[in-house]
């Protein structure tokens, strides 16, 4: 159960870079990492105290959850919830309706990366 | 081991350490995982060991703020123990304000006591028929320096006739308004403080009552309030102190209970799978 305040729009680079590494599966921390540092992923550099910290914090929120998979104790996987992909697609279109305004305004070329 | 794995190994244990850094019940929950990520961050070899390093040291000091601050949120900014500790602080400021003001309320009111027996007698022997030249005692005490009480004895006009106490050599009087004030209510007890020329500050503790008969006039007794304001000052500074000894009592209660009641940051592991 949630027992935190759901974070609004935008969201913090560090909690966007991890709703969008475990949208595609349930990862463990190193692999939240290395997506979070790929343009792709966010572009953010996160150290383990960020994402851990970040973590919690979402999982409080009922954002993120433990999976219970685990290839040992020290590796743990999570997983998004609903309320977490939910929140993952309002921010995308927050951000994909910027990009659109932004490409509009010539400041994006048609066509190039966003 | 080669001398690689030796010196990840070192560098794990200096990761470790700086793990202690962190607020128990964060370290609790999450050093095993973050040891486990930085190990697979050093065997992974996709970041330069430097951009590595660079990345976790800024990353550990940024997070071990934030952390313990978030800590320190959570520990003591929660509704209950803010309402508890503000009830405790008011009722402290309430109890100190009493102590500061009963005993100099107490004070000042035993201030008037010689004052009001003395006019009390002297207007009595005024209204017999008594000269005021003789019913006043005889000296002539310094107002500003004496803590003995005088008497004073005006006309109807609130002129001097005579006097046992000076100020700069001068009888004073009172403002007028004082004296038509004891015309319609037969006495006034007030802190007066006269000023004569250059002596200025000196508080008498003042008692004037009506003198009836065929020569009315006021009667005031007096006395400087030298050693009361002392003592009221004195008074006023052990209530201050017991203030801050109440408040430094409730901020370490409730420092100390919100640190034992704090909410625990360990995630709920979920059912194995």
């Amino acid at each position: 159960m949630a027992t935190g305040t759901v974070p609004a729009a935008p969201l913090s680079p560090a909690v966007f870079a991890i709703l969008l590494s475990l949208a595609e599966e349930e990862k463990h921390g190193y692999q939240m990492m290395k997506d979070a540092l790929t343009p792709e992923g966010g572009g953010v550099r996160l150290g383990p105290g960020t994402l851990y910290g970040s973590l919690e914090r979402m999982m409080r929120d009922n954002l993120v959850e433990e999976s219970g998979l685990s290839d040992d104790e020290r590796r743990r996987y999570y997983r998004l919830t609903n309320l977490g992909h939910r929140i993952l697609a309002t921010e995308l279109e927050r951000l994909d309706a910027a990009v659109a305004s932004a490409r509009s305004l010539g400041l994006i070329p048609n066509g190039g990366r966003a | 081991m080669t001398p690689s794995s030796g010196s990840t190994h070192r560098v794990e244990a200096c990761y470790a350490a700086a793990l202690l850094l962190y607020p128990p019940p964060f370290r609790e929950a999450h050093a095993q995982a973050m040891r486990q990520a930085f190990r697979d961050a050093l065997r992974d070899h996709s970041l330069p060991r430097r951009t590595l390093f660079l990345l976790v040291l800024r990353d550990l000091f940024t997070s071990i703020t934030k952390e313990h601050l978030a800590m320190l949120r959570d520990t003591f900014s929660r509704p209950a123990l803010l309402f508890n500790a503000l009830v405790l602080s008011a009722l402290a400021t309430g109890l100190a304000l009493a102590l500061n003001t009963i005993p100099q309320q107490v004070l000042r009111l035993g201030a008037n006591d010689p004052q009001i027996a003395m006019a009390g007698d002297l207007v009595a022997r005024l209204e017999q028929g008594a000269a005021p030249a003789e019913a006043v005692p005889t000296g002539s005490l310094d107002m500003a320096r004496s803590l003995s009480p005088f008497v004073i004895v005006y006309d109807d006009q609130g002129h001097p006739l005579a006097s046992q106490a000076a100020l700069a050599g001068q009888t004073p009087a009172p403002p007028a308004g004082v004296f038509d004030y004891v015309r319609q209510h037969g006495e006034e007890r007030l802190s007066w403080q006269p000023v004569l020329g250059s002596a200025h500050g000196v508080r008498i503790a003042a008692v004037i009552q009506r003198v009836g008969g065929p020569h009315p006039g006021f009667v005031l007794a007096g006395r400087n309030m030298r050693e009361v304001e002392s003592r009221e000052a004195l008074v006023g500074q052990l209530a201050g102190m017991t203030w801050i000894g109440m408040m430094a009592v409730i901020l370490v209660g409730t420092a100390v209970f919100g640190w034992y009641t704090r909410p625990s940051t360990q995630p709920t592991r979920p059912a194995a799978a």
